[in-house]
């Protein structure tokens, strides 16, 4: 089910900052209610500095390395999409009735093709209600650069990232547009181009289609 | 001590504090204390104690009345519930943690606005989102 790869090299040989500050970041813990515990999903490896800034939230942090699975790095060409769905969905393995509060997804899109994609989203789906939130990072086009990196949670306003051990997948850049598309109830709420040509996306579930737009600003 | 070279079949239950540097297949009990699992340390077992220390690998959920730390030699894969919950960088982890620290902890979160600057909104994304599909 996979079509033509389009491989970008990595950003450059310079070393990555430790530091991606964020703008959009915040934006997953509004409206939170002190107390209130949180269920969150992180596809990236655990962190320290992850682990250390759910240290002050009541909530159930699940790490879930799709980054490293087998049918990610691995991708079987004649899969079909229920195949794929059904990868994604032992790979979660969150417990059945659970809701997501929060979305850790860093830049595991851009290394997912179009049908990938939608196999992850639909394995997701049953998870996500109307108070899921989402935060991605991603490029636009091949011509930016990925660095291939680890992610976790510096603070509020700063992500930490370090370089990752191995090859760097395939990379699917996404305009803004088809991702929109691919994330199906998902809804890029915001966007924001970083310095580096990345793009940070705040995401929200959108089912219902009359959810007022503009709502934080 | 349970040293490098002991292997333990079924259940342990202390009163003291214990350190693991050697196999233990089972479970391990010890509510009021703490338990240490060396960097030989080698468990597939559910822990529960006061304080929980993984310098080794293992395999099975633990539970700490008080804290968990995994050092940065550790390697744990398994579900960890407990108020505090410290990964040291390199620590090596998959599954999930259950935190629940204390109500002061919580009342001290961070509030931070967020600033405008390269923010695309909704609607433009919305609007894209619709010429997409037609």
């Amino acid at each position: 089910m996979r079509f033509s790869v389009q491989t970008i090299g990595s950003a450059s040989s310079k070393a990555t900052p430790a530091t991606l500050p964020s703008n959009l970041f915040p934006m997953l813990f509004e409206k939170l209610l002190v107390g209130e515990r949180l269920l969150v999903l992180d596809l990236g490896q655990a962190t320290a500095s992850t682990v250390q800034f759910f240290n002050q939230f009541k909530c159930r942090l699940n790490f879930v390395d799709l980054f490293s699975a087998d049918f990610v790095v691995n991708p079987q060409d004649e899969a079909t999409h229920e195949e794929l769905v059904a990868e994604f969905q032992a790979a979660i393995n969150l417990p059945v009735g659970s809701r997501l509060d929060i979305c850790l997804f860093w830049d595991f899109f851009t290394y997912l093709d179009g049908p990938a994609l939608r196999a992850f989203i639909e394995a997701l789906d049953p998870f996500v209600d109307s108070n899921t939130r989402g935060h991605s990072l991603g490029v636009l086009n091949a011509r930016n650069g990925l660095p291939y990196c680890e992610y976790g949670i510096q603070n509020m306003d700063y992500l930490h990232q370090t370089d990752r051990k191995g090859s760097q997948l395939p990379i699917y850049p996404h305009s803004q547009r088809d991702l929109n598309s691919l994330l199906n109830y998902f809804e890029i709420d915001k966007s924001r181009l970083m310095p580096d040509g990345r793009v940070e996306y705040f995401l929200l579930e959108n089912r219902n289609q009359t959810a007022t737009p503009n709502r934080y600003f | 001590m349970i040293g490098p070279g002991v292997k333990i079949e079924g259940q342990i239950t202390s009163d003291e504090n214990l350190v693991i540097e050697g196999k233990v297949n089972g479970s391990i009990i010890a509510k009021n204390h703490e338990v240490t699992v060396g960097k030989s340390g080698n468990l597939k077992a559910n822990i529960s104690a006061n304080v929980v220390n993984i310098e080794g690998i293992v395999k099975g959920d633990i539970s700490g009345t008080e804290k968990v730390v995994i050092s940065k030699t550790g390697n744990v894969l398994g579900n960890i519930q407990s108020p505090r919950v410290t990964l040291e960088d390199g620590a090596k982890f998959k599954g999930s943690i259950e935190m629940d620290p204390d109500e002061k902890m919580q009342s001290e979160l961070p509030v931070t606005s967020v600033s405008s600057s390269n923010v695309l909104s909704a609607e433009t994304a919305r609007a894209d989102k619709k010429a997409s599909q037609a």
